[in-house]
């Protein structure tokens, strides 16, 4: 057990035996060395098996929507799950004086895609130094600078600190750099238009409408999604061109001015599909159009929620 | 240059034209390249309605609408304004020209613009390609 | 007896083969191996010891798959595929296992899907075993194992820069007529190499009896345990190859009817159109996934319903392996039924 991991430990051990949550959202190990999985703790005797790592890839904002309002609830969170949260406290998705969060500063994820596209299926283990990951296979042991594992979102991420939460624990880390992303959306922006088509197409055509990047997006937390629907029909239910391109410019879109840039729906997609650089662009928009970044507080309504006569001169008449 | 008349589909609110002429034009007299569907607000367009237009096959977006602090439902134009125009800059950005989704924001004394809008985004449609980014039910054809 | 194909002389046999069948093999997609065409000229992926991301089942089973065409005045025409003979290369024993299971499902004596008949009859398997298999196979706990050979027409063992084919139906020797018998000595080495792949699975779960514990625990609060974590999403299944469930819908813009995959993982599976649920929640939609492949299949045609591929295990995105499942039940004790 790591020492921030011990410190976790106690603190959670703490809240669960106050009674001061009901139930907190952590992360246990699992027999995958990829992927930790989500648990929900309601006594300080389940502890054993918590882990908190660079592979604990879910946002686990994500699990809230599925709480009445009334439970408390108690979170371990990086600085998206942090924005995530609050913006769920905007969207009425919990009450914010039912959340306990212990916030830890982030130091970015490591990417599941990239660690299997590079090292294979084979890894029976993967552990994490400050700088390395060691990757155990059954009779040999590879080492890997952590840098060229970390997910493309926590390479541009800019609050990797928790903002609003009730604790932290460990060392608060320097913003990242906010031009990151902006470049990356510029560069794409500066393709031509049937060089961004293709690009769409190679991505979304992959797809096998899984809809994981939905279900591990905390945004989306509606009960029924425009897809499920059998009448009114909104697009093909079918995995053709037009399906699933729908799917692909509806999800981003819907997440315009809520994206926290977790990243969590690409972690989550078995096929590798790129989507951050579609809600990376409404980002960008949102921060250039209306100077909103969504989370940065609990109060503030997201641009299409919160439109005014101010808008009147805005656009072309 | 597209050799035949360009496919557009117009998203009327219903109290956008205050002129009956206009009104009466749009309801009986549209060019036959022009599909109609009256909205009872712009608020009310769904960007699923703008993309199912797109993936139609539409060559062209037309949005027409009440300017604001003229909304019959006071506020439904604004929050179709800023999500409509965000998403013909979304689907720019995978592809599908800006120009090719415009608005058209209508005021009282507006008597005929949307005959001349109409005409004028038509003519500027006609001088580009044929647009295939996106269009995945293309006269009865699939791809 | 075994025949020997030199690993050069692949693509040639492949463009052989192209003259007259479909091939599809594993070639690369972004950084994953995927079964796609081929006529011989494209790199294949198979040295890779894990498997293809996507479940081969879709070459038997698509996703999406029309059933038929209609016209707005009432017309209907079936849409049953055109077959042309097929060979699907490189497939690994446990995903042919799964395609031989689903036949069980859609090619029973009485009552055969002809869609899924027509792709199936004409399509000969040719296997590759698994030199090394992944630490989240289980072939070995399911029935199988990493050179099982159900299913297939001819299995080959990677000797380093040969192939050892052992042929196993009429279609698979005619297939590598041409190629020379192995000598004792290649024998004996793919023997070497195959007990050395099966001693490297440990047995994953105890399956004799979990038939009756799981029926017995229905109602098990380990089933919300799992559903806690659960995400809802379809990934266990559609990248499933057992895995068959499917949904017919009307596609009515381009007047088709037809047929999706389901998961029990959706909201929308088994929902009904009074909006009544029988498996309204997680709980209920993630035992149906175990129980099914280790309840029903056995029920119907008493088979488990699971060939230990692992994609499961891989590729959740919360990390619940249905290893580690089973094995909770394994802990419990099937109840005596009672008169």
């Amino acid at each position: 057990m790591t020492d921030l991991e011990s410190k976790l430990t106690a603190e959670i051990a703490n809240l669960l035996d106050d009674k001061k949550v009901d139930v907190f959202i952590a992360f246990k190990k699992a027999e995958s060395p990829l992927h930790p999985q989500p648990a929900f703790f309601t006594e300080s005797n389940q502890l054993g098996d918590f882990v908190y790592n660079s592979l604990c890839q879910n946002n686990l904002a994500a699990f809230i929507p599925r709480y009445p309002l009334s439970a408390r609830i108690g979170m371990v969170v990086r600085g998206c799950e942090n924005r995530a949260v609050n913006h769920l406290v905007v969207e009425k998705q919990h009450a914010r004086e039912n959340i306990f969060m212990i916030g830890v500063p982030c130091e970015g994820l490591v990417d599941w895609h990239k660690l299997v596209n590079r090292f294979g299926e084979e890894m029976i283990a993967v552990d994490e130094a400050k700088d390395e990951i060691m990757i155990s296979y059954r009779d040999r042991q590879i080492r890997a600078p952590r840098q060229e594992l970390l997910h493309d979102s926590c390479l541009r991420c800019v609050h990797p600190n928790p903002l609003s939460a009730d604790v932290t624990i460990g060392e608060l880390k320097p913003e990242g750099d906010p031009t990151l992303a902006r470049t990356e959306v510029a560069a794409f922006s500066a393709l031509d238009n049937a060089a961004r088509h293709a690009w769409f197409r190679k991505e979304a055509e992959r797809c096998i409408r899984c809809y994981a990047c939905r279900e591990a997006c905390p945004m989306c937390y509606c009960t029924e999604c425009f897809v499920d629907h059998g009448v009114p029909r909104w697009t093909e239910s079918t995995v053709s061109p037009a399906g699933m391109r729908a799917w692909h410019i509806v999800r981003a879109f819907h997440q315009a001015g809520r994206c926290v840039s977790c990243g969590a729906c690409e972690r989550a997609c078995p096929m590798d599909i790129k989507m951050t650089y579609l809600t990376e662009k409404l980002n960008e928009d949102m921060r250039t159009k209306y100077q909103f970044e969504c989370g940065m507080d609990d109060k503030t309504q997201p641009p299409f929620a919160a439109f005014n006569l101010d808008d009147k001169n805005r656009f072309e008449l | 240059m597209i050799d035949h008349k360009p496919k557009i589909i117009l998203f009327q609110c219903q109290w956008c034209l205050y002129s009956a002429e206009d009104q009466t034009w749009v309801d009986t007299q549209l060019p036959v390249n022009i599909h109609l569907v009256k909205v009872p607000c712009t608020g009310r367009i769904n960007t699923l309605y703008v993309l199912n237009a797109v993936q139609g096959g539409a060559d062209g977006v037309m949005i027409s609408g009440c300017l604001p602090e003229q909304c019959h439902f006071k506020e439904g134009n604004l929050g179709a304004r800023r999500q409509l125009d965000q998403f013909a800059d979304f689907l720019d950005h995978i592809g599908y020209e800006r120009n090719r989704v415009r608005f058209t924001w209508l005021d009282l004394q507006d008597r005929g613009r949307i005959q001349r809008d109409l005409a004028q985004f038509e003519a500027d449609l006609t001088k580009m390609p044929k647009s295939e980014a996106l269009a995945t039910r293309v006269g009865g054809h699939h791809d | 007896m075994s025949q020997i194909l030199p690993k050069k002389n692949l693509k040639q046999l492949l463009s052989n083969w192209a003259a007259s069948y479909e091939i599809y093999a594993p070639q690369q997609l972004e950084k994953f191996a995927h079964f796609m065409p081929t006529n011989g000229s494209e790199l294949l992926y198979i040295d890779e010891q894990h498997n293809t991301r996507f479940p081969p089942k879709a070459l038997f089973l698509p996703q999406s798959e029309t059933l038929m065409k209609y016209t707005r005045f009432g017309a209907a025409q079936e849409t049953i595929p055109e077959s042309k003979p097929r060979i699907v290369f490189g497939i690994r024993p446990c995903d042919a296992k799964a395609v031989d299971l689903l036949n069980l499902m859609f090619l029973t004596e009485k009552d055969s899907d002809p869609y899924y008949q027509a792709r199936r009859k004409k399509t000969a398997l040719i296997g590759i075993g698994c030199n090394i298999p992944c630490p989240s196979c289980f072939c070995t706990t399911v029935e199988s194992g990493p050179f099982g050979r159900q299913g297939m027409d001819a299995l080959l063992t990677d000797l380093e820069d040969i192939y050892l084919v052992r042929t196993l139906t009429q279609t698979g020797k005619t297939l590598f007529a041409e190629y020379p018998e192995a000598t004792e000595a290649q024998e004996a080495e793919a023997k070497a190499v195959q007990q050395r792949s099966l001693k490297l699975i440990d047995p994953a779960f105890e399956t004799k009896g979990l038939k009756a514990k799981l029926d017995s625990n229905f109602e098990n609060a380990l089933w919300q345990k799992f559903a806690d974590s659960c995400l809802g999403c379809g990934i266990c299944t559609f990248l499933c190859p057992t895995c068959f469930c499917f949904d017919i819908a009307d596609e009515a813009q381009r007047k088709e009817r037809v047929r999706n995959w389901d998961t029990c993982m959706f909201r929308t599976y088994s929902l009904e159109a009074s909006q009544h649920n029988p498996r309204p929640t997680r709980r209920e939609r993630t035992r149906q996934r175990v129980m099914h492949k280790f309840s029903y299949w056995l029920d119907h045609v008493n088979k488990i319903g699971c060939t230990g591929c692992g994609r499961c295990v891989r590729y959740c995105p919360v990390g619940l392996d249905i290893r580690a499942m089973l094995r909770e039940f394994n802990q419990l004790e099937a109840e005596v039924a009672n008169g």
